[in-house]
């Protein structure tokens, strides 16, 4: 069973220390227990959803703020880059 | 008791934890003679730059003391000026004169390349027989700085390696020993954090203006970053945002208060733990950090970064079970126990506290051994 750490009770991530499949029920560790099912395949290191994101909603690591949902992200779903926007170094968003 | 290690005293009272002649060439021009020279004789290190011709203003002096900061940073026994001309060569030689440490010159102008190369191979011969004649005695761990990094970071760096290394430095700030994080833009999302670390408001200050300045700068580009960094290889490492990898990267500072700010390649005043403004990408950065007089720096990777720098012994310490694998001649240092097993951070970082001091009394690391080092003064303005 993969398993995923969670860093902080606040976070709507987990971080997965094994790759996982789509399907594979995944160990929650750390800061949270239970399992998770995963909804996608997700490498070894990248991040599954642990609680309902609505889309432009805070994404917390370690307690803090890593970046803001471009989407909803079910609980189950890889979290990364196709679905999470940095607020920081956005040069593109302004406007001269 | 405090601790200790064995190092080389120099004139000026600073420990070298390698003994070394440093060939540095003063501008891109003699690269070819400095590292002729080099593989002529041993115990030498070449010291290259891609610069200083064109150079003006701030640009031009930030070159000057990374070169010099290079040539005085305690593991440089003495040192052989590789010059185009005299003039220039001599900015960078009144710059390490202070240290009271032995200077020899060269210059190719004007008798060539060939008598270039066979004078300095004489001169640095001669340097490298004196030097061999120094020997490691036991110093205080207080004489110590050690520059904290990360390259190749993937999610497991702000789970394992940076932590351990945190500690680490914490460790080490406790034996009044110094401490420097640099990589600017890794502070953007975590800035708020390390700033309130800082021991007063003029350093609080200085810090947030130093990353909030450089973000501004990238933003003129009119770009996102994410990309750029994070890199293609953290992102495939499993970090979405700046943020989030800036949050893990920061954990190589340990938690002891923030003493001081320092420009690209600035030596610090005083003991304790400081943050120095450079550009991310490794070899820039530790450059810096040598030249600021960093004796060694300890590098978390994640996905694997094997680049060491040239004068300050590199120590890569990584958690990630599969770049321990796959590139196992990269790494120095394991801490995949943190993640694997459950174990503490300070006893893992305890444990890379005392393997410090012993690559201090001259334990070699991958990258000097395989020689997987490079040298790359940051250039800030154009050249004209």
């Amino acid at each position: 069973m993969p398993r995923a750490l969670v860093l902080n009770r606040s976070d709507n991530v987990a971080t997965l220390i094994d790759s996982g499949k789509a399907g594979d029920a995944c160990a929650l560790q750390g800061e949270a227990s239970g399992t998770i099912k995963l909804l996608s395949d997700i490498p070894f290191g990248h991040k599954v959803c642990v609680k309902e994101t609505a889309a432009g909603a805070d994404v917390l690591k370690y307690g803090q703020l890593v970046g803001k949902a471009s989407k909803a992200i079910k609980p189950g779903e890889h979290v990364h880059v196709h679905n999470v926007e940095s607020a920081r170094g956005r040069g593109d968003q302004t406007r001269s | 008791m405090s601790a200790t290690f064995l190092g080389y005293p120099r004139e000026n009272g600073s420990i070298g934890v390698r003994n070394w002649v440093g060939v540095i060439s003063i501008m891109d021009n003699c690269n070819p003679v400095t590292r002729a020279i080099c593989a002529a004789v041993e115990g030498t290190l070449p010291i290259t730059t891609l610069f200083v011709r064109g150079q003006y203003g701030r640009d031009l002096e930030i070159t000057y003391n990374a070169l010099a900061g290079m040539g005085r940073n305690p593991n440089i026994a003495s040192v052989l000026l590789v010059g185009l001309e005299e003039m220039t060569t001599e900015e960078v030689a009144k710059r390490i004169r202070p240290t009271g440490k032995r200077i020899e010159v060269i210059n190719l102008q004007p008798d060539g390349t060939i008598n270039a190369v066979a004078n300095g191979t004489r001169k640095a011969m001669r340097l490298a027989i004196q030097a061999s004649g120094v020997r490691r005695t036991s110093c205080p761990v207080s004489a110590l700085t050690i520059g904290v990094e990360c390259g190749g970071s993937d999610t497991t760096s702000g789970l394992s390696c940076n932590p351990a290394i945190g500690r680490m430095a914490d460790r080490l700030v406790d034996d009044d020993g110094t401490v420097i994080i640099s990589e600017t833009s890794e502070f953007f999302g975590a800035e708020h954090l390390f700033a309130a670390r800082a021991t007063d408001e003029k350093v609080r200050k200085e810090f947030v203006d130093k990353v909030v300045g450089f973000e501004q700068d990238a933003m003129k580009m009119g770009l996102d970053i994410r990309g750029t960094n994070p890199t293609p290889d953290n992102i495939r490492g499993g970090l979405t945002t700046i943020e989030e990898k800036a949050l893990g990267a920061m954990a190589k500072a340990g938690t002891r208060p923030l003493v001081g700010v320092l420009d690209y390649g600035e030596a610090p005043k005083r003991k304790g733990m400081h943050f120095m403004a450079t550009p991310a990408p490794a070899v820039e950065s530790m450059t810096a950090l040598a030249a600021g007089g960093c004796q060694m720096i300890f590098f978390g990777t994640g996905v694997g970064n094997p680049i060491g720098n040239m004068v300050s012994p590199t120590v890569k310490v990584s958690g990630n079970v599969n770049t321990l694998r796959s590139m196992p001649e990269n790494i120095d240092y394991d801490v995949s126990e943190l993640i694997e097993k459950g174990s503490k951070v300070t006893d893992v970082g305890d444990r890379l506290y005392v393997y410090a001091l012993e690559v201090a009394s001259g334990t070699r690391t991958s990258s000097e051994v395989l020689d997987q080092r490079e040298t790359g003064i940051s250039r800030f303005g154009p050249t004209i």
